[in-house]
């Protein structure tokens, strides 16, 4: 399995000076170093930075002194009407669209497994939408869905809908992100779900089959046993995804209209430079913070991510 | 007799629904992905009065590059896709250094008290943090070493969220490696370091070249931190100078459109170089595909 660096030291006497040697000894340890310690000046630092700046009152004007306000901000988040509208716009967006995206992607990895898995090129232009710049993706989808030229109106015409104001809609505007995110990310649960299939052993099968069973039964009783840890890996990585969603909603409804659209991200972004208030901003940022560690690491220790 | 052809036929008939549903599918899934892609192609080839046209240009008639000279000759858009390739190059380059030793550490050594899973555990973690809750410190972080609106700032911002990918990337690809070749090597008197040099690396050579080209993506595809950091064409990346030509009053369509298309094009042809390694890179090295 694992070598232990240990091994060559008691090896022959090598070529090479003390500081080599030296080296060669602590390998294990040099190797792990460098990303263990930029890793850790790139986010715990800022992290407790953070801190110290979410207990502060801090002035654009940086000749203003920081003002020691403890526990304020943290304080604040629990009256501030946007911060709730915010997070349960978070939680819409972040539970609709990967269960959108998840029942999508299942869905057509499991009619298509068959006929698709030798079509490597149809199956990577099918992959294009996720590789593609979020920007892009936004001001494709404002083209489309632009109330007055858009081709997005054009065929509700066609079919003799109403026209309507999609991102501009108090009503649609939700919508209308989650319907973007749908199709740069559908393709994200496709593709793991193709390869958890394509990983699935025969012989199971071929015994329930013997034994009569339906493929509603085959389906419940073994691909879904057997895919999980695949599914568990794919909705943890779309929802911390889909948990700071910005681009698309910067570009699209810049939060609006009526806050419908603002998500925390955005809100934290406004607070920190529209509002000028980045001691506050810091607060809620923690609480992002805190709120993804618990639920990511809550979901990989249960999936046993880590080994 | 009479039954089984029955069934026999019935089945055949469900067989051919069903492969016949599949292709629509397929057909219908092709459509939605492609036409948004070409919507955005076409508008970019469009004069501005055939991009508002009602109803609108299915195929652009009267081609044009004006919105192609504007954004990338009138206006600094070449400016911004250096800026967004000397950044990537930059951040993949430090990610894949570190990463690498880091990926082969964690997939060969071993550590006391656990520390090998605790660490790839945590490293796995710093993933998972949003971006926009480093804003806050990295804003001020780099506005005290007086650093905002550089480059630097921004190679060292996405290190961040690279770093942890390209270690477990190359965790996983290592891992895939037989240990056998390089106890060969030190039997045969290589060092540690010698063995892991000139027997796992170029090995590996295969997931060193995916994930570059996925830390290439990920950084080209940023957004949000290079908003906080960068303030002028100096820095700014490419889809910095997409979102400066949406504005409140007016939005250069044709103009954004052409950057836009320019900023995909590269991206899909990486998609085409890594689509073996596509699982992999995309689950973080947990789903071998």
């Amino acid at each position: 399995m694992s070598i232990s660096a240990n091994a060559t030291s008691t090896a022959p006497v090598r070529p090479g000076g003390t500081l080599e040697r030296w080296a060669e000894r602590h390998l294990r340890v040099l190797m792990l170093a460098p990303t263990v310690l930029i890793l850790l000046g790139l986010t715990i630092f800022p992290s407790i930075y953070m801190f110290y700046a979410a207990v502060h009152k801090i002035s654009p004007n940086p000749d203003v002194p920081w003002d020691f306000v403890g526990p304020g901000n943290f304080l604040r988040l629990l009256s501030d009407q946007q911060f709730h509208v915010a997070l349960l716009n978070t939680a819409v967006f972040t539970i609709a669209a990967v269960t959108v995206e998840f029942a999508l992607g299942l869905g057509l990895a499991l009619l298509l497994d068959k006929y698709i898995r030798r079509m490597t090129f149809l199956k990577t232009v099918l992959m294009i939408p996720m590789m593609l710049p979020p920007i892009a993706v936004a001001i494709t989808w404002k083209i489309i869905y632009e109330p007055q030229f858009g081709v997005l109106n054009e065929i509700m015409f066609r079919l003799g809908l109403p026209a309507q104001a999609w991102a501009g809609d108090v009503d649609l505007a939700m919508f209308s992100i989650i319907v973007a995110d749908v199709w740069q990310w559908t393709p994200f649960i496709f593709l793991l779900m193709l390869a958890g299939l394509a990983s699935l052993p025969v012989e199971p099968y071929e015994a329930a089959e013997l034994d009569g069973a339906s493929s509603w039964r085959q389906f419940w009783d073994l691909t879904v046993p057997f895919l999980k840890p695949v599914i568990a890996i794919a909705v943890l990585l779309r929802v911390m995804d889909a948990l700071r969603l910005f681009d698309l909603v910067f570009i699209l409804t810049g939060g609006g209209p009526a806050d419908r659209t603002k998500v925390l991200s955005l809100y934290i972004y406004q607070v920190a430079y529209r509002f000028a208030d980045p001691g506050y901003a810091a607060a809620i940022s923690l609480f992002v913070l805190f709120a993804t560690i618990i639920l990511s690491t809550w979901f990989m220790k249960r999936m046993r991510l880590a080994e | 007799m009479a039954t089984a052809i029955t069934i026999r036929a019935r089945s055949r008939t469900r067989e051919i629904l069903i492969r016949l549903s599949a292709y629509l599918a397929i057909f219908v899934a092709l459509v939605l992905t492609l036409f948004p892609i070409y919507w955005i192609a076409a508008n970019s080839f469009k004069f501005d009065i055939d991009i508002f046209a009602v109803p609108p240009e299915w195929l652009p008639w009267h081609p044009t590059l004006k919105h192609y000279d504007e954004a990338f000759i009138q206006r600094p858009f070449l400016r911004y896709a250096l800026n967004s390739f000397l950044v990537a190059m930059g951040t993949t380059i430090v990610s894949l250094v570190f990463g690498t030793m880091a990926g082969y550490a964690l997939a060969r050594f071993s550590y006391p008290w656990q520390w090998r899973k605790q660490i790839s555990f945590w490293i796995l973690s710093t993933r998972m943090m949003p971006p926009i809750v480093s804003i806050i410190p990295l804003y001020l972080f780099f506005n005290f070493f007086d650093m905002l609106n550089t480059k630097s700032a921004l190679i060292i911002a996405y290190t961040a969220f690279n770093l942890p990918f390209a270690t477990w990337m190359m965790k996983s690809y290592f891992q895939d490696l037989p240990v056998e070749l390089e106890e060969a090597a030190m039997v045969d008197g290589d060092t540690r370091w010698g063995a892991f040099l000139h027997v796992a690396l170029p090995l590996a050579r295969p997931g060193l070249a995916a994930t570059a080209i996925f830390c290439l993506i990920i950084s080209w595809n940023e957004f949000l931190l290079s908003l906080i950091i960068t303030l002028t064409e100096q820095s700014q990346t490419l889809p910095i100078g997409i979102a400066g030509r949406v504005t409140q009053y007016k939005t250069y369509w044709g103009e954004i459109s052409a950057a836009g298309f320019m900023a995909c094009v590269p991206i899909v042809i990486f998609a085409f170089i890594v689509q073996k390694h596509l699982v992999r890179g995309l689950s973080l090295g947990a789903v071998k595909g």
